[in-house]
């Protein structure tokens, strides 16, 4: 017999917004997969496009959550390819935000192992390097984002991406 | 020569070839027996050697062993001191762990080979077409269009077109549209009873190669296959051209793909004669394969002579009775007073005295008993035997033949 559970949530978190989101879930025996775990606390979430964060370098991880969270969108993140390739397999994702340099495998050999994992997932790279810009493995990406300070090109893209 | 330094020649050979079913239950289609002494990989390949093309990847998957052992015993050729190679390249299950899912996944598979050549044209080949083709020349034809991509094609008599991949052109050879297999083939500007039928040879410019196995790899919805997915999807956006495969009087060249039974069958019947429709003894193209140590053939009929007629024999034969029409590999043993008519006969078969074959393929190492009859009473051939539409009799060496 399935248990049923209702759960209410009330959410106004764009700046100057006064929307107000109320959410009630009807689960049937267990919630739906990325309903779960860390960012559950977050309000909501379920009209959120979730995106993976996978840079070595825990600044950018930082940073990047922090300001993709306030554009409204759901990001969870990972440290290096393996994490990132388990995390593809695990939860319903909208975008990979991919490093290239990173230990172990790098972006570049991850790109096509996520894709095999979910061909139809946007994937932007995103290096401090423009040379791989030329190689053929970063044309599977759907965009090539240069690192800088200024994320205004990163966030367009985003957007453009998970619109599409 | 410039254009061979920046070109990179693939050769796909990993096709289940299930329409030869049996002769490939246990082998490579391209790795099959053809015209006695050749396996059918050996055409492209000497195609390849006779244009200076000297550094090929094969790309198997299925039966690929059968493949490799091929390419060892009879391809060895190449000095990699010099950079010359033939690679032997099953799903290396690097970029994604699967196997090939159709001829443009095994490019996408293979991106990384891609980006450590760099190269600027791609030649991507099919390892079970028996024909002899200069592919610089189509290369030159390609690079004077600027095309992006050019599909090698032969004419066909229109009302044959419906069993091919076909073409639809403009006058001045751009390609319009792939159609696989229609119903009502489009005939050919200038020469309406004729349609063009995909020879499944074409060459890329990179960039485009890459961007389009890619863009195919992310569609659920495409078999991931040149002809149907990548060329219609080119079409319109991109510059595809046809190379119409024709000698210098316009006539259609001789290409022929063996995936069927019978068109294995037929195109050996194009081997024989004085004048062969494909002649296998043309000094300026010679066709490579595995050299093997024979002793002379011997025809043996003492105080009589044996009537062979119309056959190509290789080394290593011992016949003592009547042969017509027939291709016999090397090894095989035709017994006293046994009649073989229209017949191919692969490595070591030995047909017994007093035996009858017509019109079979006989597998390597099969013994056909004394006074056996394949090919007579189609009927019960086809209790122990697969029999093709056009009454060919097929023998896998998988059975034992009783008397």
């Amino acid at each position: 017999m399935a248990s049923i559970s209702f759960r209410s949530s009330f959410a106004a978190h764009s700046e100057g917004s006064e929307a107000l989101v109320i959410l009630i879930s009807l689960y049937l025996d267990k919630p739906p997969a990325g309903a779960q775990g860390e960012q559950n606390d977050r309000p909501g979430e379920l009209l959120m496009k979730t995106i993976l964060v996978v840079d070595d370098d825990e600044a950018i991880r930082t940073l990047l959550q922090e300001e993709l969270s306030d554009e409204g969108y759901r990001v969870i993140i990972a440290g290096n390819a393996r994490d990132a390739l388990k995390k593809v397999e695990e939860e319903a994702l909208d975008l990979v935000i991919l490093d290239i340099r990173m230990p172990g495998m790098d972006g570049l050999e991850a790109l096509p192992r996520i894709l095999g994992l979910k061909e139809d997932l946007p994937v932007i790279l995103n290096s401090a390097y423009t040379q791989y810009r030329e190689s053929f493995m970063s044309w599977a990406a759907d965009a090539y984002v240069v690192k800088s300070s200024d994320l205004t090109e990163l966030k367009a893209k985003v957007k453009d991406l998970i619109a599409k | 020569m410039d254009g061979l330094k920046e070109l990179t020649t693939i050769i796909m050979a990993g096709g289940k070839g299930e329409r030869l079913f049996p002769l490939t239950r246990d082998k490579a289609k391209p790795a099959i027996t053809f015209g006695s002494l050749y396996r059918v990989i050996d055409f492209t390949l000497s195609n390849c050697l006779n244009c200076g093309i000297r550094r090929i990847y094969v790309l198997t998957q299925y039966g690929s062993f059968s493949l490799d052992q091929h390419l060892r015993a009879a391809w060895d050729i190449m000095h990699p001191d010099l950079g010359e190679f033939i690679y032997s390249m099953p799903p290396q299950q690097i970029m994604v762990s699967r196997w090939y899912r159709g001829t443009a996944d095994s490019i996408y598979q293979n991106l990384n080979l891609l980006q450590r050549e760099r190269p600027q044209q791609v030649l991507i080949l099919s390892g079970d077409h028996v024909y002899k083709m200069n592919y610089l020349e189509m290369l030159d034809f390609h690079l004077s269009r600027d095309a992006d991509m050019t599909v090698a094609a032969v004419m066909v008599p229109r009302r044959e077109g419906s069993s091919f991949g076909i073409l639809k052109v403009n006058a001045a050879a751009e390609v319009e549209n792939f159609l696989e297999k229609p119903a009502r083939p489009p005939g050919l500007p200038g020469a309406p009873g004729f349609s063009l039928a995909s020879m499944g040879v074409y060459i890329f410019r990179a960039r485009t190669l890459v961007e389009e196995v890619i863009k195919d790899a992310k569609k659920k919805s495409s078999k991931h296959d040149f002809g149907g997915d990548i060329i219609p999807q080119l079409v319109g956006r991109k510059k595809v051209f046809a190379y119409n495969f024709r000698d210098a009087g316009g006539q259609p060249r001789y290409w022929r793909d063996i995936g069927l039974l019978d068109a294995y069958y037929s195109a050996h019947a194009d081997l024989l004669g004085k004048e062969p429709t494909f002649d296998l003894f043309e000094a300026a193209w010679p066709i490579r394969c595995r050299p093997q140590l024979y002793p002379p053939s011997r025809y043996l009929s003492p105080g009589a002579c044996l009537a062979v007629g119309d056959s190509l024999v290789a080394a290593g034969c011992t016949i003592e009775g009547t042969v017509n029409q027939a291709v016999l590999s090397p090894g095989v043993r035709v017994g006293r007073g046994a009649t073989i008519q229209g017949a191919i006969l692969w490595d070591g078969v030995e047909i017994g005295a007093g035996a009858t074959v017509n019109r079979a393929i006989i597998e390597d190492g099969v013994k056909v008993p004394p006074g056996f009859a394949i090919g007579v009473d189609l009927k019960q051939d086809a209790r122990r035997f697969h029999v093709t539409e056009n009454g060919i009799v097929v023998v896998p060496n998988n059975v034992i033949l009783e008397e």
